[in-house]
């Protein structure tokens, strides 16, 4: 149980990290890294930790991971680039 | 046949769960992954409109940061409760097992609250699926159809641990059982995470 409520604080710091680095007027770029970075990083401590990721097999860890966050970040990597392309088109006219 | 061979035909060739599980858990793992790919088609689809759009709100203009990263630590801290009744309910402490399950309950009813209030105070301020007062139009349509169906997530999660904990009073719930209420509960959590990163902050 003591694992449970150390990530229960892991989860908290990493969440009180996001929204001071939300208020702290940072380039763009690096907001964008760190945010999807302590997203990442809060999911990876649910899955494995809360959820018992870590002591399953690892076909059943692979099919998650593969099958959402790899499948979600086809998806957004396939059609991106199509709307900063006719985001630039409708910026131009 | 070597020692390496040896298990993965046996693993593979019936009688066993070739991912190592019962067939519950591997069916709710196969849950989570399809409703993740709900989700995940939503996200990508905001992220396309938010790439589109040349007047996309700024996010601390309509909604308090604060009220957010309070509801974000509401589901957290109700992922640990559930985690724990999960644990307490495999070592055979039912009592403590029903108390965290309702501990986690009520964790999601106060998130509901809160999402409820957010409704509201956008409602009133002008939000629609089609228009909003401060910018790009789709951002109404999107923060209702994300928050509404994490929202009704929650919703048929907490009525789950409900029946869970009916169920555990009742001494008729098996540790299994409440495993498998616990991966939904923090399915429910993980996909606030995204919509949280996202939606409000990015």
């Amino acid at each position: 149980m003591r694992l449970y409520w150390a990530t229960w604080g892991i989860l908290l710091l990493v969440t009180l990290l996001m929204v001071w680095a939300d208020g702290a007027a940072l380039p763009r770029t690096a907001l964008v890294a760190i945010m999807l970075a302590a997203m990442l990083a809060k999911a990876s401590f649910i899955g494995a930790n809360f959820m018992h990721l870590r002591h399953e097999s690892p076909w059943i860890a692979a099919t998650v991971v593969v099958g959402l966050l790899g499948t979600g970040a086809v998806l957004y990597a396939l059609i991106a680039p199509d709307a900063v392309r006719i985001h630039a088109m409708m910026g131009a006219r | 046949m070597t020692e390496a061979a040896a298990p993965a035909v046996d693993r593979w060739s019936g009688g066993t769960c070739p991912f190592g599980a019962g067939w519950r858990k591997v069916m709710m793992w196969w849950f989570i992954v399809t409703d993740g790919l709900l989700f995940a088609g939503f996200l990508a689809s905001y992220g396309y409109s938010r790439i589109l759009a040349f007047d996309w709100p700024d996010q601390s203009q309509v909604f308090s940061l604060r009220d957010i990263a309070a509801m974000t630590f509401v589901l957290i801290s109700s992922s640990a409760t559930m985690a724990s009744a999960v644990l307490a309910a495999r070592e055979g402490h039912r009592q403590a097992a029903l108390r965290f399950v309702l501990l986690t309950a009520a964790g999601g009813a106060v998130f509901l609250g809160m999402q409820a209030g957010e409704w509201t105070h956008l409602i009133r301020e002008g939000a629609r699926l089609s228009a909003n007062p401060w910018g790009e139009a789709a951002f109404g349509a999107y923060f209702f159809l994300l928050t509404g169906f994490h929202g009704t997530h929650v919703l048929t999660g907490a009525i789950i641990l409900l029946v869970t904990a009916i169920r555990l009073a009742g001494g008729r719930a098996t540790p299994e059982g409440v495993e498998m209420a616990g991966l939904y509960w923090h399915f429910v959590d993980l996909v606030w995470v995204f919509i949280f990163t996202l939606f409000y902050l990015l």
